[in-house]
């Protein structure tokens, strides 16, 4: 291939290969607005060893859909799994989301796409040299300003091999960039603690060094109000975050449990415990509650 | 403590912290009031329906979380049987012009008509004043306020949010909840959810 020296070259002949591989394999299914496909990280099933499948949503400029807690409106993609006998869904991975802010509401999605990821456990006694079928029927709701629900029946097929299995070439971008997304343990040294502060909880986290951006995404819904901005103040040791409480919590939590997004591709799990709650004091140091002085018929 | 300083105090608390409460109606407190035109051609003022138990419901014809329960006929079954326990029902529609779910008064008539819907009244809030003045989130957004003009409920139709029409039969409606609970002079259980459904397209 001496005449491919020039750069694009051999990304043009894979992009080539790739497209003639895909459409032997089971196409991308159309939902409103984008497509989606369900996709092995694999080329076969190893029987004993975990597989990752996923789901590939690709969608138009300006659609989104959303994340587990999607908050101000809409509704996670929904999934009931159809597997064989000795494969056993896990629990779905799902990417870090963004902040989908419209007019007064904000949403945690995806905008343009996400592939989520479906770990898998296989019995070691699957029979090999065998096609096993895997499919998936996804009910998933694609937003722009207005929303449009859409449905889809994915299959995939198999083989099943009694050899390590390959990552297959086709997804192997598409696995590592979700991957690099997925919400990470927090290391160690870390420390996060949380306190009730009457209308908000504030978050101090202790990283070890200055920082100066950080977006926290509850996985419950109504803890937090999604649209309030959650004000961060850098301390050189890490940084403090104010979440206003959600109107519709009604209970104090024990624990505070997200996704805290430090930049697109340092996502981390946070599972804190909620301290007791302040004496609910103001500036002014009198101890008179707001909605007392509110007058009504203003 | 001096008790000028005291009042004082008191009152650059009051003039600092009264702007955030306007900004959202809350449980427990003094619904808001507000006048607005309904599509038969009347104005409505909330305050005159004092003294009865009042369900707002926020509607938009194309989201398909309204649609859900106007198709199955639950919005319109529950218009009508607290209609006839003396329950006023304002649908309010927020939408801006040009945005889903805008109608004007004629359209909205023949969309109540077509769907035999029964509300009380229909309110056309195209500058999303109302729409605001309660933090209206999503349409269906369900509100239901007291005899005594408070807020009893806020929040979601029911508890499954879904588009499915399958998932209205063994969901349980907050609403349904609140009112019975509250007509029984009983504290409304569950005063407060996570509206689902669309955005309000303000």
């Amino acid at each position: 291939m001496r005449w491919c020296a020039a750069n694009p070259c051999l990304p043009t002949a894979l992009t080539l290969g790739t497209t003639l591989l895909l459409s032997a394999q089971a196409a991308a299914t159309p939902i409103p607005h984008g497509t989606l496909e369900l996709v092995a990280e694999t080329q076969w099933i190893a029987p004993g060893h975990e597989l990752y499948l996923g789901l590939h949503f690709q969608l138009e400029k300006g659609w989104h859909i959303y994340w587990v807690n999607p908050g101000d409106s809409g509704e996670p993609p929904r999934v009931r799994w159809q597997l064989p006998e000795g494969l056993t869904p896990g629990a779905m991975e799902w990417p870090r989301p963004r902040r989908l802010e419209a007019s007064s509401i904000v949403n945690f999605g995806y905008d343009d796409g996400v592939l989520l990821l479906m770990p898998v456990q296989t019995s070691a006694g699957l029979a090999a040299e065998r096609p096993v079928r895997v499919g998936a029927e996804v009910k998933v709701l694609v937003c722009r300003e207005i929303c449009i629900p859409g449905n889809a029946q994915l299959s995939l097929t198999l083989l099943v091999k009694s050899r390590p299995s390959e990552r297959d070439a086709r997804t192997r971008d598409l696995f590592a960039a979700a991957r690099k997304s997925l919400p990470r343990h927090a290391p160690a040294h870390w420390r996060f603690s949380v306190n009730d502060a009457k209308d908000s909880f504030v978050l101090t986290a202790n990283l070890g060094h200055h920082t100066t951006q950080a977006i926290f995404f509850p996985f419950t819904e109504s803890e937090i109000d999604n649209a309030a901005p959650q004000k961060l103040l850098p301390l050189a040791a890490g940084f403090r975050l104010t979440l206003r409480k959600s109107d519709q919590l009604l209970k104090p939590i024990e624990r505070l449990k997200g996704v805290l997004v430090l930049s697109p591709d340092q996502a981390y799990l946070i599972d804190a415990p909620v301290g007791k709650p302040v004496a609910a004091r103001n500036n002014y140091g009198i101890g008179i509650h707001p909605a007392q002085s509110f007058q009504e018929g203003q | 403590m001096k008790r000028s300083t005291l009042y004082l105090m008191l009152l650059a608390l009051v003039t600092f912290t009264a702007p955030l409460l306007i900004s959202a109606a809350k449980v427990g407190e003094t619904a808001r009031d507000f006048t607005a035109a309904a599509s038969n051609g009347k104005t409505v003022r909330l305050s005159d329906y004092r003294g009865k138990f009042v369900v707002l419901e926020w509607h938009n014809n194309g989201c398909p979380y309204v649609r859900k329960h106007y198709n199955s006929g639950n919005m319109q079954q529950l218009q009508k049987q607290w209609a006839a326990r003396g329950i006023v029902w304002f649908t309010i529609i927020s939408s801006a012009p040009g945005k889903q779910g805008y109608v004007t008064a004629s359209e909205e008539n023949d969309y109540l008509a077509k769907m035999q819907a029964a509300p009380t009244a229909a309110l056309l809030d195209p500058t999303g004043e109302i729409g605001h003045l309660y933090d209206a989130k999503t349409s269906p957004q369900m509100v239901v306020i007291n005899p005594q003009g408070v807020v009893i409920y806020d929040g979601a139709i029911d508890d499954r949010p879904t588009t499915d029409l399958s998932d209205i039969p063994g969901a349980t409606n907050y609403v349904n909840r609140a009112l019975e609970q509250a007509m029984a002079t009983k504290p409304v259980e569950t005063p407060a959810t996570r509206p689902y459904g669309c955005s309000v397209k303000y």
